[in-house]
């Protein structure tokens, strides 16, 4: 018999995941029933297995940060329509996972970002992702104000350095 | 506090009080179309809704101050959701100034305007949110007088009047649908629960206007495999979605595929040799946006990338 691990039932990690998550405010209520998996784009196609990540967060156990499982999420939404409870939001709970895991310092969390070096730049240089921008200097800078402090603005000078995300 | 309500352009609301002739509504008002980033490798997108509403006589207009929706940053956790919220307020705030309506075709953007203002129901995230626009002298608007409509949502509204313009007509074709994920399965638009699990058809009913066949698939409600970004990080196993789906309407019997999300449509189209050289298929089966199709259904010049995609069709396309 397989003996399932002691959950450690860790509400420190689940609160720091949770608590201003309004949309996930009722995750606690959810009955395991694996609707979410069934028609989940990212099971078809890797290990990601949502019911089971949502047990672990309720377990408090945080080995679910260094998984590769969570970067695999399509954010697609149909776990949320097909839930059978209200409010739980699943993307907003892997986007909250990710960026916990960006904390803990994942290699998951950087180990694509040199993609998206790029298209970074071009956001912040011109405030759009396109080729053209009709933005002036004085509206682009409201842009880099916003992301003064964001990982976007760090991400080029990461990039610089040997770190696995050059461009 | 009093709640950040959705700026969702009430369409049922309009199609009640306006019965006669729902473009009524919008004779007065600007509508501002919103810049998705992928339009710009489908200029058609833009274009071809652009010429149907001057043909409408509606005024229309694009936003010179408007920055990307930031969707894909966000997603990637590299910027928080204060400072998402914060990019989508400062577009609200741009917008609200020159238009009345925000016409968005795709659905990235459209959710983005959604979640973004959704977002500020929560103290924390408005609090901080408040503080960065602070920073430019910037704010949250209360209740902007600007609504928010989705290009499908517009479309469907009007569907009488443009099957009325139509220069050409599907006669024959027979249309696969495909909605995209962050319009099938948005929770955050006004609709009420019963509205949101019911069946969604308005693109089939578009299609049953302009003349054409609609063909069932079994991958309709599926993904087209961008996933956010997961094309970009895990390709391989992405385009496996892709894959299914196309190969599922192709294998329906289905001559088009349609969509309305320019995200869709680059994922639809962009990868068929990655695809022919995965899984030793090559998939015939075009990909095109709802305004795409419009456009060349009411003779507007499209760009050739367009033509190309559907010249094949076009010679069956009846008058």
């Amino acid at each position: 018999m397989v003996n399932k691990k002691e959950p450690k039932y860790n509400w420190d990690f689940f609160n720091r995941i949770i608590e201003d998550i309004d949309d996930n405010r009722n995750i606690i209520q959810c009955i395991s029933c694996g609707k979410c998996v069934g028609d989940c784009p990212a099971s078809k196609i890797s290990d990601f297995n949502i019911r089971k990540i949502v047990e672990k967060v309720l377990d408090g156990d945080e080995s679910i940060l260094q998984e590769e499982d969570i970067w695999y999420c399509f954010l697609c939404n149909k776990c949320s329509r097909i839930c059978p409870k209200d409010g739980i939001n699943i993307p907003l709970l892997i986007v909250g996972l990710r960026n916990e895991a960006f904390k803990k310092g994942s290699i998951y969390a950087i180990r694509h970002l040199k993609r998206y070096v790029r298209m970074c730049k071009k956001f912040l240089e011109n405030g759009t992702i396109m080729d053209e921008s009709d933005l002036t200097q004085e509206r682009i800078n409201e842009i880099k104000e916003i992301c003064k402090f964001a990982r976007i603005k760090y991400l080029q000078k990461a990039s610089q350095k040997n770190i696995g995300i050059e461009e | 506090m009093e709640e950040f309500k959705s700026l969702t352009l009430n369409t049922e609301e309009i199609s009640k009080n306006y019965d006669d002739d729902h473009l009524e509504f919008f004779k007065d008002k600007t509508i501002c179309l919103f810049k998705a980033c992928l339009e710009q490798f489908y200029p058609g997108i833009r274009n071809c809704i652009k010429n149907l509403l001057e043909d409408f006589e509606l005024n229309v207009t694009t936003c010179i101050e408007q920055s990307c929706c930031s969707q894909t940053f966000f997603q990637r956790n590299l910027i928080t959701r204060a400072q998402f919220a914060a990019i989508n307020e400062r577009n609200i705030a741009s917008i609200d100034k020159i238009a009345d309506i925000l016409l968005i075709s795709c659905n990235g953007c459209y959710n983005s305007f959604l979640r973004g203002r959704n977002f500020l129901n929560l103290k924390e995230i408005r609090e901080k949110t408040q503080q960065i626009l602070k920073g430019f002298n910037g704010e949250i608007l209360l209740s902007p007088n600007l609504k928010i409509v989705h290009v499908l949502d517009f479309l469907h509204l009007i569907r009488e009047q443009l099957g009325e313009r139509l220069k050409y007509t599907l006669e024959g074709i027979k249309c696969a649908v495909h909605y995209g994920c962050h319009y099938l399965n948005l929770t955050i638009d006004n609709k009420d629960i019963k509205s949101y699990i019911a069946p969604k058809n308005k693109l089939e009913d578009l299609i049953t206007v302009l003349g054409g066949t609609v063909q069932d698939y079994q991958e309709r409600e599926s993904c087209c495999g961008w996933g956010a970004s997961q094309n970009v990080i895990h390709r391989e196993q992405a385009l496996q979605i892709t894959y299914n789906k196309l190969n599922s309407a192709e294998n329906a019997g289905a001559d088009l595929i349609v969509t309305n999300c320019p995200t869709c449509l680059y994922t639809l189209n962009k990868f068929r040799s990655n695809l022919s050289k995965n899984f030793g298929k090559k998939l015939k089966i075009p990909a095109v946006h709802i305004n795409e199709l419009i456009g060349i259904l009411m003779e507007y010049e499209c760009d050739q990338y367009c033509l190309d995609r559907v010249s094949p069709l076009i010679e069956e396309l009846k008058v």
